[in-house]
């Protein structure tokens, strides 16, 4: 504790700077995409009032944001490494409720995600209790936020379990819970009718895996590990090597995607509707901020990391905090992606 | 390193499961009269056709006159990719506009809209509009409930699984597991925590 208590101002402006950045990205991001692609009023059709219009993409924001902290936390322990617990365990000491807070927060939004979705379907009145059963019942988005939180729960349960007795509850079995929640997710999004679904759907799931790795990652190793200057000169470049690959899958998954989207939707053509429709524009939004993302990885993958292998003092928790900005900002067009108008 | 394979693999595995109930967004592909068509007589129903079937349920589709009053006639029907509403005699010249909004197959609302002009005034008068916008409100909530017995045939998987989650006690059923799960939870959250307080602070 002494050493924490050292440091403490430095730590806890860092700490604030990159979950802040992270958060103030999305929800910017979002709120922006959200007024920009606004359903267009039509005569005679009543649409869902701003509570519901805007609070449901912030809340599908935050509950990404759950789920990547709670992937992030659970990839903890693989970059640690078992070996040497007396330098890990304070860590994952922190780490371990962290990860069942989250899930908590995830699970709890993804069942209020499912009542704003009714909501929006049934836009001049509150949802009630039979409304939201229908909605669960009939459409697979609401089955989709279901299964993903009963996921977030199971999390909580094992996370617990990880409390109480330690890394005796398998990390792995962790990873594959918090990998499970998220699986359902992009189902809940777009797809398209075609031979070439299938594949599309496995690379948008491939793209949903691999950012969350890199964000949650990226962002757990700052917020515990980067104090310890020791155990990062260990940690970050395991990390590295994670992220690279995470780069390499979510940018040519995502290309994949919203490429593929848009050439096979009815009444769409590359590349003209990348500048024409809100989907192709929110693409391109999306392809900006990893063109962003590169620099700032290969900065810190190239420049900053053999200094942080020396021990030496880097400023690398405050270019992490720059490129978690970024992610954030990606998270948010991801989300107003998933219900934008293709056409 | 071998363990984390098999996560990746249970995973990939978890994927196939997966990707099936992902659909697409409906696109609007054409209508019944066309967008932008000049008609001299009123069509006597709408009908707005999609790159493919559209829910059934929560479909909703009005025609506006040209003075703001509402001539839709009836509830919206879903026939596959079709959907579509009978509509009373038109009345004065002018620009109609139908507005949409259907529950796309991927479970997105998409609405929009189609505009048409009546060339010739027709026979109908603006008189029981009220009545009909006020009639077309709650046929558009009320049609949810009644929509998996209404057609059958439209989409057999769904209502079929319909049934049998109504037979288990459907999504009521599974509100009461999930709340127990949520309390027992819960507690053990407070408890957990609580002690690791304890613990880390005792030494």
């Amino acid at each position: 504790m002494t050493a924490v208590a050292e440091r403490a101002p430095e730590a806890v402006a860092v700490r604030r700077l990159l979950t802040g950045g992270l958060v103030s990205g999305a929800l910017l991001a979002v709120v922006v995409a959200t007024a920009l692609g606004a359903e267009e009023a039509v005569p005679g059709i009543e649409l869902p009032g701003p509570v519901v219009a805007y609070g449901l993409p912030v809340l599908r924001v935050l509950l990404d944001l759950a789920a990547v902290a709670v992937v992030g936390l659970s990839l903890l322990p693989k970059l640690l490494g078992f070996d040497e617990p007396e330098r890990t365990e304070p860590v994952m000491r922190r780490a371990r409720p962290m990860a069942v807070s989250f899930a908590w927060a995830w699970a709890l939004l993804a069942l209020t995600v499912i009542v704003f979705q009714t909501a929006e379907l049934n836009p001049g009145s509150v949802p009630t209790p039979g409304m939201i059963a229908e909605y669960v019942d009939n459409v697979g988005a609401g089955q989709g936020m279901l299964f993903s939180a009963a996921c977030a729960l199971a999390y909580a349960g094992i996370g617990l379990l990880a409390v109480r007795f330690g890394e005796k509850v398998p990390a792995e079995l962790r990873i594959l819970v918090a990998l499970f929640g998220l699986l359902p997710i992009p189902v809940t999004g777009h797809a398209v009718d075609s031979v070439w679904h299938d594949p599309i759907m496995i690379s948008m799931e491939l793209h949903v895996m691999g950012s969350a790795a890199w964000t949650g990652g990226l962002l757990t190793v700052m917020l515990l590990v980067a104090r310890d200057r020791g155990l990062l000169a260990e940690v970050l470049p395991r990390f590295s090597r994670l992220a690279s690959l995470a780069l390499a899958v979510v940018t040519l998954s995502g290309l994949v995607n919203g490429l593929a989207t848009i050439a096979l939707t009815p009444g769409t053509a590359l590349p003209g509707s990348l500048l024409t429709s809100e989907y192709g524009l929110l693409v391109v939004a999306k392809t900006v901020s990893v063109a962003l993302l590169v620099p700032l990885a290969a900065h810190i993958r190239f420049r900053l990391l053999p200094r942080v292998e020396r021990q030496e003092a880097t400023a690398v928790a405050a270019w992490a905090a720059a490129e978690l900005t970024v992610m954030g900002l990606a998270y948010g067009v991801a989300v107003a992606l998933t219900t934008a108008t293709i056409s | 390193m071998r363990r984390s394979l098999t996560v990746l693999l249970l995973a990939c595995a978890a994927l196939l499961g997966a990707v099936a109930p992902a659909q697409a967004h409906n696109v609007l592909i054409g209508s019944d009269p066309e967008d932008g068509a000049s008609i001299a007589s009123g069509p006597e129903r709408i009908t707005l056709t999609f790159d493919q079937p559209a829910r059934q349920g929560f479909a909703q589709i009005t025609l506006t006159g040209p003075d703001g009053t509402r001539w839709e006639e009836g509830k919206t029907a879903v026939d596959g990719a079709k959907v579509s509403v009978g509509v009373r005699p038109l009345g004065p010249a002018g620009e109609y506009v139908v507005g949409y909004r259907i529950l796309s197959s991927d479970g997105h609302p998409v609405s929009g809209k189609v505009a048409f002009t009546l060339t010739a005034a027709g026979p109908g008068s603006a008189q029981p509009a009220a009545a009909a916008s006020a009639s077309a409100v709650p046929a558009a909530s009320g049609a949810p409930a009644q929509d998996p017995a209404r057609d059958p045939a439209e989409n057999p998987g769904l209502s079929a699984q319909a049934a049998e989650a109504a037979q288990n006690g459907g999504a009521g059923m599974a509100v009461v597991w999930i709340a127990a799960a949520l309390v027992l939870l819960g507690g053990a959250t407070v408890v957990a925590m609580r002690r690791t307080r304890e613990r880390t602070e005792a030494p």
